[in-house]
């Protein structure tokens, strides 16, 4: 005998509506509604004409920036404004940041996109597919004065004198840590000493430092940072690799000590977010990031952003040097038919520059360092406390380029996106390596690197 | 009764901590949609529940003096999902969802019906084995593909256009509805399509007039699995569509809501659970026939 709906329903004798007509009926009323968007819809692609009016076109692809404001005003105020007076549409779309390589690819690959890709580093492995940027370089230098060295040392290939990209910014790299946890462990973190001791107090008190060895961008920035402050470097300036040295040693052992007594081993499988997340949970006590955790923190958790310190990357036995977190790098593809205009777009933005600077919530400082004034003066009137005037000093005194003292060049690019420097320094913090061992290995990965793109003729 | 009972309640042991399992993400991505920043970055605040927290900018507790309401839903706020319909695409990028999967499923339905009846029944010893090869096409991963496709997407002018998935989706969810569906036909007692031969009717008659209206738990089944494989897909649709207006829900929402190394959880949560049930509502509907599709086609 039928005992539910169902069975009623099959056999057509259910009198009353049954969950399943309902639902039913409930999504195909729904659906007929809606249907009448669909051959509106399915017509719709890019509106080809809705500035008619205007005779050029101009497509630009970037990240969606951690400052959703940034977007807004770059896409609904600058671009517009631009784009009325060069008699140009300005269409900007926009890219999550760990889709920008996989989408600058489809672009090589398909012969066709936008006429200038953002991207958030140097990218000498593309250099073939792009023009010299050399013109917008001479551009700007002659309205606001030279690159800095970390723009010209990013984008500029010394054996193929080309600009593969043009600088358009570069984004500081600071420490963020709990001044209430360190106060209480009695240590500031000034170096990376400091750190190794404080590492273990602090974890004992629930708050271990956040240092990633995992295969993103973080972890990776980290690292080679902490890695020049023992002197220790992936390539010298004459494009050499120079990883298996005492000094790479020495900064493994630090690394491992760090981890082995003051960190957890989540730190092996984090992503870019990771270290954000976990201070901005309250549990790290230290992180290396840009600013997007503050500023988060600011939205987010207003007491632990008063209780958080920012501050220049520790010193290390020899020096203290950091790297960039991220770099703005434009570049405007050979095959773009608006190469004239893009060239345009690109100097006057950065000619121009205080507007992003401002914008970004001084997230992104630029590469030409004369194209914004009285920085001092504007991170002071920051409304937290002058918290940012020390973006200033890292941004000049204590930010390197990728692949530092040499140029970022497609062996430091093809290294960096292989993840080699977080893996050299996991398998040592896991034990799987000795530090000797860990260098050494490293190295016979890198050198068939560096021999395949010098074989190239592009280092 | 007694035995019904205890075999009611044995039942009732065994899937529902299946179902508690399965649910609990839907419940986690509800509770966590109305979440205030400061509740849910408080690791000593249960996370099933709402607390009391400080309202972060752009948040505002519109119930907060609702205290009858349960869970401490008072705590929460609604402000993360009004985000995501006033400050983006997201209805547009439904709107695209819907129709790109329309059109897949209708693409695939009319190829891959014909598809499976020809090797189900036209193709003698050797129907087995393209079925095979067929199905295993689905198994090429997008990521070797969206290279090569990118080229030819470009070649036919259909760089951030829907049309270019519309084009593009059909490449995975045929070899899979055609495999599916030749399985499906092949339960089908071929003396039903004899009787109708001999009485006259075409092939594509007896396809369309004695095969087709028994087939509707397999083709439903085809429907709503081509309309899934759309609907997350993520590859080509990041690849070919650039545009924020022209994104679909998977590419669009980690775009726009997933910002560098920000992630705006309660927004992200929300974005995902409309849709999903949507879907769980779709499957619900055809419950039935659609477990009556795959199982039909298990006996081959």
């Amino acid at each position: 005998m039928a005992e539910n709906d169902d069975e009623l329903e099959e056999l057509g004798i259910s009198t009353s509506l049954t969950r399943r007509q309902l639902v039913r009926r409930g999504l195909g009323g729904f659906l007929i509604a809606y249907a009448g968007a669909l051959p509106k819809v399915a017509a719709a692609g890019v509106p080809k004409y809705v500035h008619k009016h205007y005779k050029n076109t101009l497509k630009i692809i970037q990240w969606s920036h951690f400052v959703p404001a940034y977007d807004v005003w770059f896409d609904k105020t600058y671009t517009k404004n631009w784009g009325a007076k060069h008699d140009t549409d300005v269409q900007v779309d926009h890219i999550a940041l760990a889709q920008l390589p996989a989408r600058a690819q489809a672009e090589v690959a398909a012969q066709s996109g936008h006429d200038i890709f953002g991207h958030l580093s140097p990218q000498a492995g593309l250099e073939d597919q792009v023009i010299n940027h050399k013109e917008i370089i001479q551009e700007v230098t002659r309205k606001v004065g030279k690159v800095s060295q970390v723009g010209f040392k990013s984008c500029y290939n010394p054996k193929t004198r080309k600009w593969h990209g043009f600088p358009e910014n570069y984004v500081p790299d600071p420490i963020h840590f709990r001044k209430d946890l360190w106060n209480q462990v009695g240590i500031k973190p000034s170096t990376w000493d400091d750190v190794r001791r404080a590492a273990p107090k602090l974890k004992a008190l629930g708050h271990p430092v956040g240092l990633g060895m995992s295969n993103e961008l973080d972890s990776n920035m980290l690292l080679i940072a902490l890695m020049q402050c023992y002197g220790a470097f992936i390539q010298n300036a004459q494009a050499r690799p120079t990883i298996n040295s005492k000094n790479t040693i020495e900064a493994l052992k630090v690394m491992r000590d760090i981890y082995k007594r003051g960190m957890t081993n989540e730190v092996f499988a984090w992503t870019a977010a990771s270290n954000n997340q976990g201070y901005l949970s309250g549990r790290l006590a230290l992180a290396v990031n840009a600013i997007s955790i503050i500023r988060s923190a600011e939205d987010a958790n207003p007491a632990l952003a008063k209780n958080t310190s920012v501050a220049p990357i520790p010193r290390g036995a020899v020096q203290r040097l950091g790297l960039e977190h991220v770099m703005g790098v434009y570049t405007i593809w050979k095959f773009s038919k608006q190469k004239a205009l893009a060239t345009r777009f690109i100097a006057d933005l950065e000619i121009h520059y205080q507007g992003a600077f401002k914008n970004s919530k001084f997230y992104n400082f630029p590469a030409f360092r004369g194209a914004v004034h009285n920085y001092a003066t504007q991170l002071a009137a920051d409304p937290h406390k002058g918290k940012y005037k020390v973006l200033d000093l890292i941004a000049r005194k204590y930010t390197a380029n990728l692949g530092y003292p040499g140029f970022s060049n497609a062996a430091i690019d093809e290294i960096f996106n292989t993840w080699l420097v977080p893996q050299m320094f996991a398998q040592v913090a896991q034990g799987k390596m000795t530090p000797a061992e860990g260098a050494k290995a490293a190295e016979n990965e890198f050198k068939p690197i560096f021999a395949k793109w010098r074989a190239r003729g592009k280092i | 009764m007694w035995s019904t009972l205890r075999e009611r309640g044995v039942s009732y042991l065994i899937v529902g901590p299946f179902a508690i399992v399965l649910a609990f993400p839907f419940y986690w991505m509800l509770v966590t949609a109305f979440k205030t920043n400061g509740d849910l970055y408080n690791l000593n605040n249960v996370p099933f529940t709402y607390h009391p927290s400080q309202a972060a900018v752009g948040e505002k507790l519109s119930f907060q003096h609702d205290h009858w309401l349960p869970f401490g839903f008072e705590n929460a706020t609604t402000s993360h999902i009004s985000f995501i319909f006033s400050d983006t695409n997201y209805l547009r990028w439904v709107e695209n969802t819907a129709v790109v999967g329309g059109l897949v499923v209708v693409i695939t339905l009319l190829l891959a019906v014909p598809a499976g009846y020809s090797l189900a029944r036209l193709s003698g010893r050797w129907g087995q084995s393209v079925g095979v090869g067929i199905f295993l096409t689905y198994l090429v991963p997008p990521t070797l593909l969206f290279l090569p496709l990118s080229r030819v997407i470009s070649k036919l002018g259909l760089q951030d256009r829907l049309w270019s998935l519309v084009l593009v989706y059909p490449s995975f969810t045929i070899p899979f509805a055609t495999w599916l569906l030749m399985g499906f036909f092949r339960t089908i007692p071929a003396e039903l399509e004899d009787a109708a031969l001999i009485d006259g009717c075409s092939r594509l008659k007896a396809l369309a007039r004695v095969i087709l209206p028994i087939s509707i738990p397999g083709i439903l089944t085809v429907v709503i699995f081509s309309f899934s494989l759309s609907v997350n897909e993520f590859v080509y649709a990041i690849t070919f569509i650039s545009g924020t207006k022209q994104h679909t829900i998977s590419a669009g929402v980690p775009t726009d809501l997933i910002r560098g190394d920000v992630y705006f959880w309660q927004s992200l949560m929300a974005a995902t659970l409309i849709p999903s049930i949507l879907l769980a509502l779709l499957y619900n509907s055809f419950l039935n026939r659609f477990i009556a599709g795959f199982t039909g086609g298990a006996f081959r």
